[in-house]
């Protein structure tokens, strides 16, 4: 069993070795937690274990069990943004956009540790979510934005 | 009658202008019945794109967009052009990316050329379809069309009576496609906005896809999901030619998942079809397959043949760019050779297609910059009629130059015709770093010198590197012979110098590697830049003249737009002001393609306690002439200067013997959060001049100012890419 963007799910025997993003996308259909590399470099698999961010290449089905997990899909609900997508969206930060969804997990967890963040704590945190369009610049400011609570 | 003899007419002088493609062409011909060569090469004609916008019922519009979105954000630009020709808001614009069988074949998208070749034919379209619906108006409203003047979404007479789209396209009743009525170009928006009257066409329209990108609900190549779906994978053969000897698939078949285990002597394939990816995995691991192949392709450095006519003392390079002026026979005070690695693409995406082979019809999804190639390529390895086949592209995670063929729609094609399930094939990273083909290594010599004035008299510039546009291991053997005597335009890209010179001789080689060499970000632009802008800095350092005064006093005649970016760049950086210890400021500039002028200028500190060359700042000056959407060209340019500093830094494929040793993102260093300086920019836009590209030429000068501002940190000259920090730091 896990809780998956908030409803209880049973994990299915036999696939308890699979990498999780596999089983989110390939099993479950959810296709906002993208693949990368497969080895937790790049980030774009990024998801919320406990509210923790997590590379779901690197986590089994059976590391997950018992776990509070949390997907692109469910970082919102009932249809509102999360502050960091709606900070995402005023800075216009999506070039091509494949990162983009491990990139928000990973500043939202970020953010509710670190409400005020500075520009190198912002650097050190997003450091492992790589982005190839070069959209740095404008994810740092996001970042600030949704810290500052200023989506708009 | 007479439009058919203008559009012919058109047809032929187009293939009077690019030589290139016109043998492309030739060699399809010539080798009927093997793959397609090289994808759809034709540009739109001015008047081809009505069949692109059309009108619904209820007064939406639809525009099939005929370019491929990979991030570029070009949709977006040409939705605006939409909207600017049909007074509507962009969001009332349903942007489709067309299906094979929904458009006719139009241009890979490539080049940085979309908003050059295609502004006028969309603005035409969306043009047409409102003089059309002024003429609707005009009957609905009992007036002559030329008393009736446009508002936001309709038509209004002179007195005050106004009629909507909606109303002129009531719902329930057809959609307004347009097959003919073209207006004239003085007639679009544009047309004024690019003659510097006022226009909203200039404006930062956001990406349609930008709710649906930030929620994880937009729809990649990799997360296509078709019904009754399963998993397929193929073993990759150990060259390009290999045959299959043998197969042994009966552990694999006994496994559980496994739908079916394909093998395909003729066809040189063994692949394997099971319920998921997992399985696939499991299942082809299981799988013996004996390949028949030339030994003799195996285990060199891919690059080893290239190096070795390099050093060679006889070498003679086979094309000449330019041969100008007299030949003083005297030895040039400078010589000086650079050098740049392979390079990989490494979109974040890796990429997938998906295929469903049925005995009426053939379906493809999948990530491609060229549609229509892909759907060639997937007739022709079915034997069926084209006519068969349907692409659905969807977008891409990143392309870079990287996406032309869709190897994995290839393979799903093959598995879903050998097994019949609609088949999805996904890559590993590491297959995406092994099995696509890459930015070729260049080596350049450059002999040049300037006289006691700061002029440069000399500019002997060799380089040697492999085919780019011809460099596909998809084209087969039979064409080399043609295709190898042909100068590869793509690697020679960026090789002319904007500077003059009394005697300037450019010669260059594109000798075929065993792996595939292709398109990568701005082909040649980023190697040939960065040996230009090297020497002349080196040239401006012998003279003892600013680096940024030795480029204008030798900018070639002409090229007045290039000064203007160069006197920007400096500007904003505020060039020449006195540095702190360790800090250097470097210039660049270049002109892409005869069009798009670009120059930039790097801030560099080096720390020599830590061993570290941090980037401070970049700033790039751009001129790309009437600039449609500003936030997205400036996007284009940010990824640009990453993409440059990313390869100054540290990016290189390593190859150990044959085998690539940077197969994931813990060994191929591209540019990451914690080394990404503040880029500025500013971008010029003179009046009267068309829009052109700004996807690529921002990547060639970012890497020269970078070494440019080592030189003046330190004194340290680097000439090869990427930087060895070593040699910056090393006392020597």
């Amino acid at each position: 069993m896990m809780i998956l963007n908030g409803e209880l799910i049973e994990i299915p025997a036999g696939l308890g070795s699979i990498p999780l993003v596999e089983y989110l996308r390939d099993h479950l259909g959810l296709y906002g937690t993208k693949f990368g590399c497969g080895i937790g470099q790049c980030g774009a698999c990024t998801i919320h274990v406990n509210d923790k961010a997590e590379r779901s290449c690197q986590l089994t089905l059976e590391d997950v069990a018992g776990q509070r997990v949390t997907t692109i899909e469910g970082l919102s609900s009932d249809g509102a943004l999360h502050p960091v997508q709606e900070a995402w969206i005023a800075e216009r930060v999506p070039q091509c956009g494949y990162c983009q969804p491990g990139q928000i997990m990973t500043a939202a967890a970020f953010l509710s540790e670190n409400a005020n963040p500075d520009d190198s704590e912002i650097r050190d945190a997003m450091d492992g979510n790589l982005c190839r369009c070069g959209t740095y610049g404008r994810i740092r400011k996001a970042v600030k934005r949704a810290a500052a609570g200023d989506a708009q | 009658m007479s439009r058919q003899s203008t559009f012919s007419q058109s047809r032929r002088a187009f293939l009077k202008r690019t030589g290139w493609s016109a043998a492309g062409l030739t060699v399809l011909t010539s080798c009927s019945g093997v793959l397609p060569v090289l994808p759809h090469q034709k540009p739109p004609e001015e008047e081809g794109g009505l069949s692109w916008v059309q009108m619904l019922p209820g007064g939406r519009v639809r525009f099939y967009c005929p370019r491929m979105e990979m991030g570029q954000g070009i949709s977006t630009g040409l939705i605006q052009l939409v909207a600017e020709e049909l007074n509507i808001a962009p969001d009332a614009i349903d942007c489709v990316t067309p299906s094979t069988g929904q458009v006719p074949p139009f241009k890979l998208t490539a080049g940085s050329e979309s908003m050059e070749l295609f502004y006028r034919p969309v603005s035409m379209a969306a043009a047409s379809l409102r003089e059309h619906l002024r003429g609707q108006a005009a009957i609905q409203l009992n007036a002559d069309p030329s008393e009736i003047k446009e508002i936001p979404g309709g038509f209004q007479t002179k007195g005050g009576k106004s009629v909507s789209y909606a109303d002129l396209v009531p719902t329930g009743s057809q959609i307004i496609s347009l097959n003919d009525n073209t207006v004239t170009p003085e007639q679009l928006k544009v047309y004024e906005a690019q003659n510097g009257a006022l226009s909203s066409i200039e404006q930062p329209a956001a990406d349609p896809a930008l709710l649906a990108l930030v929620t994880g609900r937009e729809v990649f190549s990799r997360d296509v999901s078709l019904p009754g779906m399963v998993h397929g994978g193929a073993l990759f053969p150990p060259a390009p030619d290999a045959t299959v000897l043998e197969v042994d698939g009966s552990k694999a078949r006994a496994m559980p998942g496994v739908l079916a285990v394909v093998e395909d002597k003729s066809r040189g394939f063994a692949g394997v079809v099971a319920d998921k990816p997992d399985q696939v995995r499991q299942a082809l691991a299981a799988i013996t397959v004996t390949w028949g192949h030339d030994p003799g392709d195996g285990g060199e450095h891919p690059a080893a043949r290239l190096k070795q006519f390099w050093q060679s003392a006889e070498r003679e390079f086979e094309h000449e760019l330019l041969s100008n002026g007299q030949d003083t026979g005297q030895a040039a005070p400078l010589k000086a050779r650079y050098q740049t690695p392979f390079q990989a693409h490494a979109a974040i995406e890796p990429r997938s297609g998906s295929a469903w082979v049925q005995k009426d019809k053939v379906e493809v999804w999948c990530g491609t910059q060229a549609p229509f190639f892909v759907q060639g390529r997937i007739a022709q390895l079915l034997g069926r009629s084209q006519d068969d086949v349907t692409v659905y592209p969807k977008r891409m995670g990143g392309a870079f130059g990287g996406r032309v063929p869709c190897q994995p729609a290839e393979t799903a094609a093959l598995l879903s015709e050998a097994s019949g399930y609609p088949v999805k094939v996904q890559w590993s990273r590491e297959d995406e770093f092994r099995h696509n083909y890459y930015q070729p290594p260049f080596f350049h010599e450059i002999e040049a010198s300037a006289d006691e004035t700061g002029t440069i008299d000399q500019w002997h510039h060799d380089f040697a590197s492999a085919p780019i546009l011809f460099g596909l291991k998809e084209i087969p053997k039979i064409a080399h012979v043609v295709l190898d005597r042909l100068a590869d335009k793509g690697t020679a890209r960026g090789g002319l110098p904007p500077y003059g010179a009394k005697n300037q001789r450019i010669r260059y080689s594109d000798i075929r590697l065993p792996i595939s060499t292709g398109a990568w970000r701005g082909l040649g632009t980023l190697p040939n830049n960065f040996a230009i802008e090297s020497m002349v800095d080196e040239l401006a350092d012998k003279a003892q003249m600013d680096p940024l005064e030795f480029r204008l006093k030798n900018l070639a005649p002409d090229h007045g737009r290039l000064e203007s970016v160069l006197k920007k760049a400096a500007e904003m950086a505020r060039w020449g002001r006195r540095m702190p210890t360790s800090h250097g400021l470097g210039i660049a500039g270049g002109i892409y393609r005869g069009k798009t002028h670009v120059a930039a200028v790097a801030e560099v500190r080096l720390d020599a306690d830590e061993r570290h060359i941090a980037i401070e700042k970049v700033w790039v000056a751009q001129d790309c002439g009437l600039v449609i959407n500003p936030d997205q060209v400036k996007q284009q340019i940010t990824g640009n200067a990453i993409w440059g500093v990313g390869a100054a830094l540290s990016e290189e494929m390593i190859f150990d013997e044959d085998r690539l040793e940077t197969d994931n993102f813990d060994s191929y260093a591209i540019l990451r959060q914690s080394e990404a300086p503040e880029v500025e920019i500013a971008l010029i836009n003179p009046q009267n001049e068309n829009p052109t590209g700004s996807g690529e030429p921002a990547i060639g000068p970012i890497a020269p100012a970078i070494t440019n501002a080592i030189f003046a940190a330190s004194g340290k000259r680097l000439r090869k890419l990427p930087i060895d920090t070593d040699a910056v730091f090393d006392q020597t």
